[in-house]
């Protein structure tokens, strides 16, 4: 009879997680078909920007710079919300050593990876 | 211990195989999202935690050094090899000795193989600290925990040196815009080698985070696979005010050996407007937790009912490096009695290479 509750249970979580994961790659497939942009995409890559060399590039330069920025605040806001959760927000630490410890506390924390690549873009850059 | 039917064995397959289906299902979906992930190549890090604690129990004078060292070695783009160690004593002043005297303790607490399947899974092998509530897996370390007493509750669900040996499943994600899920589901194998043992039980837990509202709250569930073949549970909530420095902190759990709960209240002071620097560095502490005592014995459980009430206050020098000072005072019927504690906990990171970017 246990082993009949631990399957259910067992059963239960990986048939949530299934429909989760579906439902989270149709909603991922609809949002960056609809809203990302070449200019985003290029940022969030980490693809360096045009250099300002005429008008049009320098207003690139100034989307991506914008871009930039939104995701420095977008990353902070997870830095705060994800680590505060259990422990003080250490100061940043240099990129490789963020890398592992942020490798970590996603096995640790089990943070989404969403979050975890805006706190290391946040805390690398 | 119980030898397994044709029945039990069909569960077991069964189990097995649905696991591994899926899993390969969760790991091939999302293979590119999960390979970009990291641009930068992490580097192996000697870290962890070291602390001098002092404790007055019932008058007793208690010296407590603590060390645990951890190291991760990350694998390529997917794997992490990560193990932790704890080396502390509990030094008093035996009767016509001058000084204080004690042994030293050593516990492998994790030594894990982690794989990064995809954003939605990671596979774990090896020893790793039980996920049954959140003490044990998230605040348990000395510089993490705001008081430095465990929980009476804490030995509920997570097995002998608090740690399983197997194998789990575990992951995070965005289930939908407003909040995200994470899981765990394992197997641990009985384990008689000291300091290593560990029960043999499965179990999981399950947790919502509302990133919006800082609120997480989540449930662990645990069947015994020996002894009673007994069914744990339990609950937990974290919750950080988004408009206060204030975290609040909660644990239920269940078991034939005893339940309780405790909650914790921690609020930092940096709203004050006189003293600024000095008042955002200290942390005001409150903990209140009950213990009721079950059917079955167990050793690292209080023997009868037990109430405890503490009150803390910390503060942060420099990022890792903390001073804490505590009071308790536990309602037993066994006896009443206060507990002092003083103290001081450092967080240390050391790469062991080149720390910049590539």
């Amino acid at each position: 009879m246990g082993r009949l509750y631990i399957l259910l249970c067992f059963l239960g979580v990986m048939t949530g997680l299934t429909f989760s994961v579906i439902a989270q790659e149709r909603t991922n497939s609809a949002t960056s078909s609809s809203a990302a942009t070449p200019k985003e995409t290029r940022v969030a890559r980490g693809t360096p920007a045009a250099k300002p060399s005429s008008p049009s590039s320098a207003t690139t330069a100034e989307d991506a710079a914008a871009v930039e920025r939104a995701l420095r605040v977008e990353g902070e806001k997870r830095f705060r919300t994800n680590c505060g959760r259990c422990h003080t927000a250490p100061h940043k630490f240099p990129p490789r050593v963020m890398a592992t410890a942020i490798r970590h506390m996603r096995v640790r924390a089990m943070i989404t990876d969403e979050d975890m690549r805006l706190i290391l873009r946040y805390m690398t850059r | 211990m119980r030898r397994f039917t044709n029945g039990t064995r069909r569960h077991y397959a069964c189990s097995m195989v649905l696991a591994l289906t899926l899993s390969s299902f969760l790991a091939f979906r999302s293979d590119a999202q999960s390979t970009q992930s990291e641009d930068v190549k992490p580097v192996p890090l000697f870290t962890g935690s070291a602390g001098f604690l002092t404790s007055f129990d019932e008058g007793e004078a208690h010296l407590g050094p603590i060390v645990s060292p951890i190291l991760l070695i990350p694998l390529k783009k997917r794997w992490l090899l990560e193990t932790r160690a704890t080396f502390e004593s509990d030094m008093v002043q035996e009767p016509g000795l001058s000084g204080f005297h004690g042994k030293v303790a050593k516990a492998v607490d994790y030594a894990q193989l982690d794989f990064v399947a995809n954003p939605y899974l990671t596979v774990t092998v090896g020893r790793f600290l039980t996920p049954f509530g959140i003490f044990n897996e998230r605040l348990y370390p000395v510089w993490i925990r705001n008081l430095q007493t465990d929980p009476l509750i804490l030995p509920i669900g997570i097995g002998p040196s608090n740690a399983s040996t197997g194998a789990m499943l575990r992951g995070g994600f965005k289930a939908h815009s407003q909040f995200n899920i994470n899981y765990a589901v394992y197997f641990s194998a009985l384990s008689t080698a000291s300091p290593a043992d560990s029960d043999r039980f499965a179990g999981g837990r399950a947790g919502i985070f509302v990133p919006h509202v800082r609120l997480e709250i989540g449930g662990s569930f645990q069947h015994l696979l020996q002894q009673e073949r007994s069914n744990s549970f339990g609950f937990h909530a974290i919750w950080q005010a988004p408009a206060l420095p204030l975290d609040i902190r909660a644990e239920y759990a269940h078991s034939k050996r005893g339940s309780g709960y405790w909650v914790e209240s921690a609020y930092r002071l940096s709203q004050l407007a006189f003293l600024h620097n000095e008042m955002r560095r200290v942390q005001l502490v409150a903990r209140m937790q009950r213990f009721i005592a079950g059917i079955l014995p167990s050793d690292p459980l209080p023997a009868a009912n037990t109430k405890q009430f503490e009150f803390g206050l910390n503060y942060y020098f420099v990022d890792g490096l903390k001073g804490i000072g505590s009071y308790g005072r536990q309602f037993s019927a066994d006896g009443n009695k206060n507990v002092w504690t003083l103290g001081l906990t450092y967080r240390f990171v050391l790469p062991l290479g080149h720390a910049g970017s590539e």
